[in-house]
């Protein structure tokens, strides 16, 4: 036997009391479960559910919007990480909706795979203004944290969208219908802040939690832990990828994004602001900040500020409310060629990431009913 | 964005590590390592080109397998791998 079928073997034997709802917060988790075919050899009454694990998909609209003009208006290089460009934001027919179709109307719009290329780009051209308009979660965040730190060229600036992780599922926990009875803590974020950062949710929430990494046998390891903690009604964090997540995370990752970032309340797409969940650059990095540098260019006559798209259930996917599948337009009017929301358009996206695995058949939207 | 891949570190340059994973080779970031520098020869887990914690050789080889697979099944390629 391997290991993945130990820990089936395993989990088969526990006596669950009733339907057990695990919740992961992260696109990576939601990327091998799907792709592994992990909800099929599962008990059946254990539900996998898709949380808030995609930074692209809860960008501010306003954020977005903002960097279209960046480089439309500014005439900035508006660099950002490439599931960016396609995200599209409210406005009439006709407009341009997305950084793609900036660049296809000549605005300098490039794809990013790292902050050290925008460094690069910025040091390739100077005298040009670059913008490096950076959307992403803590491990995302941390390097580019660190790319400030090491010093950015006099025409680089930052447009951060940056967001912590924890705080999304604080408020589905103090919101009473949090949806899971269990949590898998994403292992890259727990890689640089710490395991300790989801003690939380055993100690105020009462709720199995557990660390996991990416492949199939920590996922099954973590789901496991948290269905024995579930049936022994002993909670407590585990962490199942302590080759990587390491007691306490990353030190120097967490002191640059002390020295450079301060944490403040943030606008979630769809979902509004959450408390203490989102990065912005201190005020000593003001001459690095976009948003101090560049005018505001939003237009409060502007329809839909703010929200997704019309007709995308994203915020609902986000929050892990419905399942992809339960939004009327998954695989009719919105697949990742023609994508209608961010959850179709980036990598980490549960409504891309179900559909490039296959799943075809739309469910009829029902709510949960316990939500 | 999100997906972070294990590379081995062929040389060091400041902060700067020559990093292979599979035949494909990048240049990678140690800012975030300088309370553990890793050493040539050591796995690191790489996150948008930075390194963001050392890790074993026999679990770099195994996170690559699962790598080839979703490369592999993904109907549209990742933009940035
Ligand atoms: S299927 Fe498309 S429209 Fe529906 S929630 Fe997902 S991204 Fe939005």
């Amino acid at each position: 036997m391997n290991e993945a079928q130990v820990w089936l073997e395993k989990m088969r034997a526990l006596e669950l009391p009733g339907r057990v709802k695990i919740m992961n917060v992260c696109g990576g988790h939601e990327r091998s479960i799907t792709q592994a075919g992990l909800r099929g050899v599962l008990p059946a009454n254990v539900e996998l559910v898709p949380g808030p694990g995609c930074p692209v998909c809860v960008c501010p609209e306003e954020d977005i919007y903002q960097a279209i003009q960046l480089a439309l208006v500014d005439k900035v290089i508006l660099v950002a990480f490439g599931d960016m460009l396609r995200v599209p934001v409210n406005v009439p027919k006709g407009e341009i909706r997305s950084l793609v179709e900036a660049q296809a109307a000549g605005a300098d719009v490039r794809p990013i795979a790292s902050p050290t290329e925008a460094r690069k780009i910025a040091l390739d051209n100077p005298g040009k203004p670059v913008v490096f308009f950076a959307a992403g979660f803590e491990t995302t965040t941390a390097p580019v944290a660190a790319a400030i730190a090491e010093g950015l060229s006099d025409n680089l600036s930052i447009l951060l969208s940056g967001r912590l992780t924890w705080p999304a599922v604080a408020m589905l926990l103090d919101s009473g219908t949090p949806g899971f009875d269990a949590l898998v803590a994403p292992g890259h974020v727990a890689t640089i802040m710490g395991p300790e950062e989801w003690q939380f949710v055993v100690d105020r929430h009462h709720l199995p939690t557990a660390v996991a990494g990416f492949l199939p046998e920590s996922l099954l390891a973590a789901f496991y832990s948290v269905l024995r903690q579930f049936v022994d009604g002993k909670h407590f964090l585990d962490n199942c990828y302590l080759e990587v997540a390491h007691p306490s995370g990353n030190p120097t990752a967490q002191r640059l994004l002390a020295k450079t970032l301060d944490v403040v309340d943030a606008n979630w797409r769809g979902i509004g602001i959450i408390p203490n969940s989102g990065y912005a650059l201190k005020p000593e990095y003001a001459a690095w900040d976009a948003r101090r540098i560049y005018p505001d260019h939003a237009d409060p006559k502007r329809r839909r500020i703010g929200e997704m798209p019309p007709g995308c259930d994203c915020a609902k996917v986000v929050l892990g409310k419905i399942y992809p599948n339960q939004c009327r337009l998954y695989g009719k009017a919105c697949t990742p060629r023609n994508p209608v929301g961010p959850c179709m358009v980036s990598d980490e996206g549960a409504c891309r990431i179900w559909w490039s695995s296959g799943v075809r058949e739309a469910e009829t939207a029902t709510e949960q009913p316990d939500f | 964005m999100c997906l972070a891949i294990p590379m081995q570190i062929e040389a060091i340059e400041g902060y700067l590590a020559r990093c292979q994973a599979k035949g494909v080779w990048r240049d990678v970031s140690l800012f975030m390592m300088q309370d553990e520098m890793p050493k040539v020869g050591d796995y690191v887990m790489v996150h948008v080109g930075y390194a963001i914690q050392t890790m074993t050789e026999a679990e770099a080889r195994s996170s690559w397998e699962l790598f080839d697979e979703l490369l592999c099944e993904t109907d549209v390629p990742p933009e940035h791998a």
